[in-house]
């Protein structure tokens, strides 16, 4: 059989589906590369200023580890590079992954490939044309990045080597995916292998600079995607490096996929229990079900704050960098844009950033009711007397637990090892974990938002739920500073949180207002839920 | 005792589709009932609107003298259900969704009739949701309905995917739900071979509608015998007799003749008195297969069964 036999047919279908995903990763990467050059050019306007910057990050090793690299210069490309660059990497590397494994292990679980794989397809179609759109995704948000760099006047040859950069993380990740869609048995394996990865490559990268331990950063693939350091080395060879591994990847993802079964994978199915005597309920079958989602969201947050702590040491020396725009970003989190002590604005905002992040975890939840109910399965649950209004009750009871849970663990870890880094324990221990927790009912509100929306048109649930989501997100305190807006919107329930970590009084109304708005949602969800047709 | 199910001019559209378009039902107490019909003829979609997923549009549905949407989780705990097409959860092993299954019921469960079940069913129970078999899937669902203490049994194609011997292993247990345990059961087929062994009575419909119901005796009563007779002479008059269909004469050895005709149940008196008149030599009348039947019913026309 041909080797490209149906590949372009399988693309062009492919290239189609995209169509509506790829604009919006590679509106993320274009937009958010250009805002981190406007927010450089208001912050560090001058060369001196720069400088100040420079010195201070290079002084602070967990500080300059986040953006790459053994050291920062006082240069305005080189900066706006570092400081974007772990994001633009990040976000090119999920959307590629992601856009592997939907058009193989993804169609492959749902039985699209059997049906097609039975014409004129031949084995490697799905592969190819999968790895196309993830190859097209890659380019064109490099060279999007490239140009845009270039139109605010940075230099065009570093520029080149920043999107080409941006390009080699997405063809990594693309063929590290395009592996683990061989060696999962299905989509959610082969996107968990790759994630894992990613994570993996991110923090051995992050270690290997933060601790000068340079053999960590050269065995990541992210430490070769930052090698290239843009506007400052321009290391093209590592470009060259890169493309090797990626052949290496793809000749073994391709032997793969001519040794194994349709269907089957290299990691064997493991065999479960034959009884499960404490599954009784609609929160139990949750748990039961998405444990393994809490577990890697709290393996996740409770990393991501050991390192947000450690970075967090680089505070007290924030008094030697001019006070505007720190006054102005104290002012954003609660102070009045004099104080001295930035430690505890720091704190409140890294909870901030967290509970963003957070926030996606009761997203991902509502989507998977929604993914329940379109694959049958939550039909086979109705016919019992767990009827659709307790089984989403438990779902919901399940996530609001979890969700407060990742916010008392962010509050915990972050305020422990904070005081541990700076050897004041238990130092502001407390007070972090109660603002960590008081950030619990604005997540609520954005899962509530997303049920009701679940609840009324199912069909659109998934968009709904991450549109709300990203409004948050942009209209809110940490983002809001990239475009110049400090403090962000009152249109977003984490604004009205106060900083009591910084001595703000706790607020029980914001909090009441919050979790009693929540409640009336999910109470609207829970009856149209028992009034609309049920089933796929 | 009322009637555990009883369903009349059953409306339901999707958009502009008409599922539903009056559709009548009822299942008496301790039978197992057969319903009957072409794919799309809308028996999911009643089934569904009997276990309170759907909401009709019009018409009255009771199920076990309640109303299903309103009062569904208090009917639940006397029913349960088996789905046309059974996914199951791709994490879970079959013994834990059996377990689950079996277990929101509330109260304690039987164990040793569970363990029997997956025993006669012969199901792995420690293999992994999405690595059964389509068939195995389908025993999963089977297993967990059919261990449940309950009134009533709604299968919707249960059998759809099982191999002979468990289809073998299938009509025994459903018998002995019946016979010893005095349960209902409305089943859903596409197999009239195991409708004709279950089934005391059967619905049909087609198109969102009811086309017959009764025991599947009295359908047969009532429709056609197909004759075939070898007869000494020439053969004049035949066509012209009420209740005689699709008549063909052939010629036969000599002077013999042959005829093929098909003939109403109520007129088979006097078609056979008229053949004995006309010197019948040879006979054979065949009752009318379930085949012909139903595809009588499922086509609407009698050229269909031809
Ligand atoms: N959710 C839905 N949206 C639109 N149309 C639907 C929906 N569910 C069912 N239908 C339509 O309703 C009709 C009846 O479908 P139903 O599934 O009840 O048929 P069925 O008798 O169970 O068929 P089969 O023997 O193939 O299982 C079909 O025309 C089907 O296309
Ligand atoms: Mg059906």
């Amino acid at each position: 059989m041909n080797v490209l036999a149906g590949t372009r047919r399988l693309a062009r279908l492919a290239f189609r589906r995209e169509r509506t995903i790829a604009p919006w990763w590679l509106l993320a990467v274009v937009g958010l590369g250009l805002a981190m050059v406007s927010y450089i050019d208001r912050n560090m306007p001058t060369p001196s200023v720069l400088a100040t910057y420079a010195e201070t990050i290079n002084d602070n090793a967990f500080f300059r580890a986040l953006g790459g690299g053994d050291s920062v210069i006082a240069d305005r490309g080189f900066m706006t590079a570092w400081r974007s660059g772990g994001f633009l990497y990040l976000l090119t590397a999920i959307a590629a992954l992601l856009a592997v494994v939907r058009y193989t292990r993804a169609d492959e679980d749902m039985g699209r490939t059997e049906l097609l794989r039975s014409g004129l397809v031949s084995r490697f179609a799905a592969l190819t044309s999968a790895l196309l759109v993830a190859a097209t995704v890659s380019l064109v948000a490099g060279a999007l990045t490239a140009v845009a760099q270039i139109g605010v006047g940075l230099a065009p040859v570093g520029s080149v080597a920043y999107g080409a950069a941006i390009t080699a993380a997405g063809l990594v990740f693309g063929s590290i995916a395009a592996v683990a869609a061989q060696i999962g048995r299905n989509a959610r394996t082969a996107r968990a292998i790759t994630l894992f990865a990613l994570a993996i490559a991110y923090l051995l990268r992050y270690a290997g600079d933060a601790s000068g331990q340079a053999w960590m950063t050269y065995i990541s693939p992210m430490g070769w995607i930052h090698a290239v350091q843009p506007y400052r080395y321009d290391r093209w060879w590592m470009l060259a490096v890169i493309a090797g591994i990626v052949a290496v990847l793809l000749a073994i993802a391709y032997l793969l996929s001519n040794r194994r079964d349709l269907g089957e994978g290299l990691l064997p199915e493991r065999r479960g229990r034959a009884t499960a005597p404490h599954l009784r309920g609609p929160a139990g079958l949750s748990w039961r079900l998405h444990r393994g989602l809490f577990t890697k969201w709290a393996i996740g947050t409770g990393v991501f704050a050991i390192g947000a702590a450690g970075v967090g040491t680089i505070v007290p020396d924030i008094d030697a960098l001019p006070p505007d725009s720190f006054g102005l970003l104290q002012q954003g989190f609660g102070g009045d844009g004099s104080a001295g002590d930035y430690v505890n604005f720091f704190l409140w905002a890294g909870i901030l950033l967290f509970a963003h992040v957070i926030s996606i975890y009761p997203v991902l939840m509502i989507a998977r009711l929604r993914a329940e109910e379109r694959s049958g399965r939550a039909e086979l649950a109705a016919g019992t007397p767990m009827t659709r209004v307790r089984w989403a009750a438990g779902q919901l009871y399940v996530t609001a637990l979890g969700t407060a849970a990742l916010f008392a663990l962010t509050g915990l870890v972050l305020g422990f090892c904070y005081g541990l880094f700076t050897a004041e324990l238990p130092g502001p221990l407390g007070r972090v974990i109660v603002a960590a927790l008081s950030c619990v009912p604005a997540a609520w509100l954005i899962a509530a938002v997303g049920f009701l929306a679940y609840a009324l048109t199912p069909r659109y649930a998934v968009p709904i739920s991450w549109a709300v989501w990203a409004w948050t997100a942009v209209l809110g305190k940490i983002a809001g500073p990239l475009y110049n807006v400090w403090g962000g919107t009152p249109l977003e329930p984490f604004h009205y949180l106060p900083n009591t970590l910084a001595g703000e009084p706790f607020s029980p109304s914001t909090i009441l207002t919050t979790v009693v708005l929540a409640a009336v949602l999910v109470c609207a969800g829970l009856t149209a839920l028992r009034h609309r047709d049920f089933g796929r | 005792m009322t009637d555990p199910v009883s369903v009349s001019g059953l409306v339901k559209t999707f958009g502009t589709t008409r599922a539903l378009d009056g559709l009548d039902l009822s299942v008496k107490p301790g039978e197992v009932h057969g319903f009957l019909g072409p794919n799309g003829a809308g028996k999911s979609t009643t089934i569904r609107i009997l276990l309170g997923l759907l909401h009709a549009d019009a018409g009255t549905v009771r199920l076990l003298g309640g109303d299903p949407w309103r009062d569904a989780t208090e009917l639940h705990r006397r029913m349960a259900y088996v789905p046309g097409d059974v996914t199951l959860w791709p994490g879970l092993s079959g013994g834990e969704v059996i377990d689950l299954l079996l277990q929101v019921r509330g109260g304690r469960v039987n164990t040793s009739r569970r363990d029997e079940l997956i025993e006669r069913f012969d199901l792995d129970p420690r293999t992994k949701g999405r690595a059964y078999s389509k068939g195995n899937r389908q025993k999963v669902a089977l297993i967990a309905a059919l261990a449940s203490d309950v009134e009533l049994l709604i299968l919707d194609e249960p059998t759809s995917g099982l191999d002979p011997l468990m289809e073998i292993v299938f009509r025994e247990v459903v018998r002995e739900e019946q016979e010893h345990n005095g349960r209902t059961v409305l089943l859903s087929s596409h197999i009239l071979a195991e409708v004709e062994a279950l089934c005391e009575r059967v619905t049909i419909i087609r198109d969102g509608r009811t086309v017959d119901t009764g025991s599947l005796a009295e359908m047969r009563y009532l429709t056609r015998t197909s004759i075939r007779a070898e007869l000494s002479g020439p053969v004049a008059g035949l066509a012209d007799l009420e209740g005689v269909h699709d008549l063909r004469i052939d010629g036969g050895t000599g002077d013999d003749t042959v005829v093929n005709f098909d003939v109403d149940a109520a007129a088979l008196g006097s078609a056979l008195r008229f053949l004995d008149s006309q010197g019948v030599r040879a006979l054979t009348s065949s009752p009318p297969t379930l085949e012909e039947l139903f595809l009588r019913h499922y086509g609407g026309t009698t050229e269909a069964a031809r």
